[in-house]
């Protein structure tokens, strides 16, 4: 019992210094309501876990803080900048990045072209700068590439930097988006499902390799189904039931919880 | 790097060189034996590179971008309208401009037709620019049909000056005489070889500036980009980059391009008319750069030569009456083969893009590609 007294009944909110705030967040569709009034706070230097049963809205709640999808009702605010209504690619800008529940394989890229992908404002991105700064261009580039490079031996894949993007294995795709991920340099990494389909020894590996990122400062949103995965990484938990925020806490008492536990067991409540 | 440079061939690239090169010595042992006319080859160089011009122009919206645009017959036709507007005796708007002045007449335009299909279709999802640049093409080219107080409808613009006519030495050359039938030139063989040579040397130097151009944009932090977007639209949203303004500019460039090529038509051949929008013209540029390999400039040229190969080497094929076939149908009919032939066997096309977009210089090498 005592250990149910740490979890919350919701969310937790008013945490001290929260990269990711979202608040009252609801998106239907059609008749459904895929999230319905969800409240999340991300404190800084976390790894987060966000579980919930099939279809409870983790998904989508990621579209919504994302700006992949318009909340039909809510606010989202990230570094303390309101982004509520922005374009993905704006909330990005303000340090957020995320990855995809089914891998995003860039066709007719090798590994390190779609890693040399994720710094932002490149110089090179613009037009007239390749033909006035070519030189800063070609520097930034090699920064980039050495930058690439590390990423992709840090995670033990460096032999796999010139070979295509689509011709990885499961597992080294999901180390890819992570290095890809790393490149844009985020405060805040939102991780779909970072395991599913991936062999244990590489989810185990995955897991070390977040945690090092952590500790350097790197925080976390992860959605993941692999219960001992997420309870080895995560603190706090939010567990979501039907697209909003059921508790939230530690990992052994969320664990225990009758309220998840019901969720998890029992499909729709009440 | 000297600008120079072509950059090293791969094997498949060798080949087609060599191919090009056994093809282009065949054609000047015709010249020399008089069964082609100099003029008449130089004029074949010139819709050549035309057609290079609207394949390179395409591949940087589908190519680099993956935009589906169906208007390429308009952009071309807003090039070759605005240049022939602004400097054809018969234009009922001006004339009289120097073709230098004009040829931003012509890529003006291209620009606000670009921008203004561009703005709202390039937000959506891919299909809504595919569906709306197929109307505007018609749009295009039935406003020109009918509009005639403005662009000479369906009669054409006749009275087009060379391009370099106000030019001091170059413009006192010969001036061409130029027999039409039925909107199609045929030559009159006393045209001043000097003259097409002058369009030659001219389009050369376009489509040069025009590829090295886009070698640098594309293989670079900007091709990149383009890149992802063509695989993956949210993965380029989520790492932070502005698809809708990337693919504008794509968009917008190509579009000048392909007006670029229209401009030099309407110098090339002296007079334009609506004729000259027919969709087929973007069907060829599509089947071009499909044929050359999407997304790699060097196909599309070699795509776009090879369009202008089928077009004119089916006319010369049945003027020789060797044939007991039509110039049209065999044309056709060839163009459908090449289709069959490029999904059965090489649907990346003959020269697919193999390099990575990562800009040269910082790779050690040398500039490639
Ligand atoms: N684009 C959409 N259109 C219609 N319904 C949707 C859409 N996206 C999600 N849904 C519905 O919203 C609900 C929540 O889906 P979501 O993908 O967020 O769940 P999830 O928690 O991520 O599930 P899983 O663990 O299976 O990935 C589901 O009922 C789903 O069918
Ligand atoms: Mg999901």
């Amino acid at each position: 019992m005592s250990e149910q007294s740490l979890v919350s009944d919701g969310p937790i909110l008013g945490k001290d210094d929260p990269v990711l705030r979202a608040e009252g967040l609801e998106k239907r569709f059609g008749g459904l309501v895929a999230t319905d009034d969800a409240s999340i706070e991300v404190e800084r230097g976390t790894i987060t876990g966000l579980i919930g049963p099939n279809g409870a809205g983790k998904s989508t709640l990621f579209n919504l803080v994302s700006g992949f999808y318009e909340p039909d009702a809510g606010y989202v605010s990230v570094n303390g900048v309101d982004v509520t209504g922005r374009k993905p690619h704006q909330i990005a800008d303000q340090g957020m990045i995320r990855t995809f529940q089914t891998p995003r394989k860039p066709e007719g890229m090798t590994v390190r072209e779609a890693l040399l992908v994720g710094p932002h404002n490149q110089t090179g991105e613009s037009i007239i700068p390749l033909f006035t700064s070519p030189d800063t261009v070609e520097q930034e580039e090699r920064r980039s590439l050495e930058q690439a490079q590390e990423m992709l031996e840090r995670f033990e894949i460096g032999d796999l930097a010139t070979q295509p993007a689509t011709d990885l294995s499961g597992g080294q795709m999901k180390l890819v988006e992570l290095a890809r991920g790393m490149m844009a340099e985020p405060d805040l990494l939102l991780l779909d499902e970072p395991v599913a389909g991936v062999n244990p020894v590489l989810a185990d590996k995955l897991a070390g390799f977040i945690e090092e990122l952590n500790e350097e400062g790197i925080t976390f949103l992860i959605i993941e189904h692999d219960m001992n995965f997420i309870m080895r990484l995560a603190d706090p938990i939010i567990v979501l039931n039907q697209g909003s925020v059921l508790v939230e806490g530690p990992p052994e008492a969320v664990r225990s919880d009758e309220r998840v536990i019901d969720a998890y067991l029992g499909g729709p409540s009440e | 790097m000297s600008t120079l440079d072509v950059g090293t061939y791969s094997p498949r690239e060798k080949g087609v060189v060599g191919l090009l090169g056994v093809l282009g010595a065949l054609l000047l042992l015709a010249v020399v034996t008089g069964f082609l006319a100099p003029a008449y080859l130089l004029y074949l160089v010139g819709l050549s590179a035309m057609y290079m011009l609207l394949s390179m122009g395409l591949n940087v919206q589908w190519g680099y971008g993956g935009m589906i645009n169906f208007s390429v017959a308009a952009f071309f036709g807003l090039g070759a309208y605005g240049t022939a507007l602004l400097t054809a005796s018969g234009s009922p708007i001006s004339g009289g401009v120097s073709p230098v002045v004009a040829l931003f007449g012509g890529l003006g335009l291209a620009a606000v037709l670009a921008v203004i299909i561009g703005y709202p279709t390039l937000k959506l999802r891919d299909d809504y620019l595919a569906i709306a640049s197929l109307g505007l093409a018609e749009v295009v080219r039935i406003f020109i049909l009918n509009e005639s107080q403005w662009t000479a409808g369906s009669a054409g613009l006749t009275g087009i000056p060379l391009f370099f006519s106000d030019w001091p030495v170059l413009g006192d050359l010969t001036y061409p005489y130029v027999f039409y039938a039925g909107g199609t030139p045929v030559f009159n063989m006393s045209q001043s070889v000097v003259t097409s040579f002058l369009n030659v040397v001219l389009v050369s130097v376009i489509v040069a500036a025009v590829y090295l151009f886009l070698r640098r944009i594309h293989q670079s932090p900007w091709g990149r980009v383009l890149r992802t977007i063509r695989t993956d639209e949210d993965l380029a949203e989520t790492l932070g980059k502005n698809t809708f303004a990337f693919k504008m500019q794509a968009f917008v460039i190509g579009s000048l391009i392909m007006a670029l090529a229209g401009v030099f038509y309407s110098h090339l051949v002296l007079f334009v008319s609506p004729q000259d929008l027919q969709p087929i013209t973007t069907f060829y540029v599509w089947v071009a750069v499909i044929l050359g390999g999407t997304g790699s400039d060097r196909g599309a040229m070699l795509g776009g030569f090879t369009i202008v190969a089928i077009q004119q080497g089916t006319r010369f094929l049945t003027d020789t009456g060797a044939l007991p076939i039509g110039a049209a149908p065999l044309r056709l009919m060839l163009v459908g083969l090449l289709i069959i032939f490029i999904v059965r066997l090489r649907p990346e096309g003959i020269l697919p893009p193999e390099r990575e977009l990562i800009w040269p210089d910082s790779l050690g090498g040398g500039r490639d590609e």
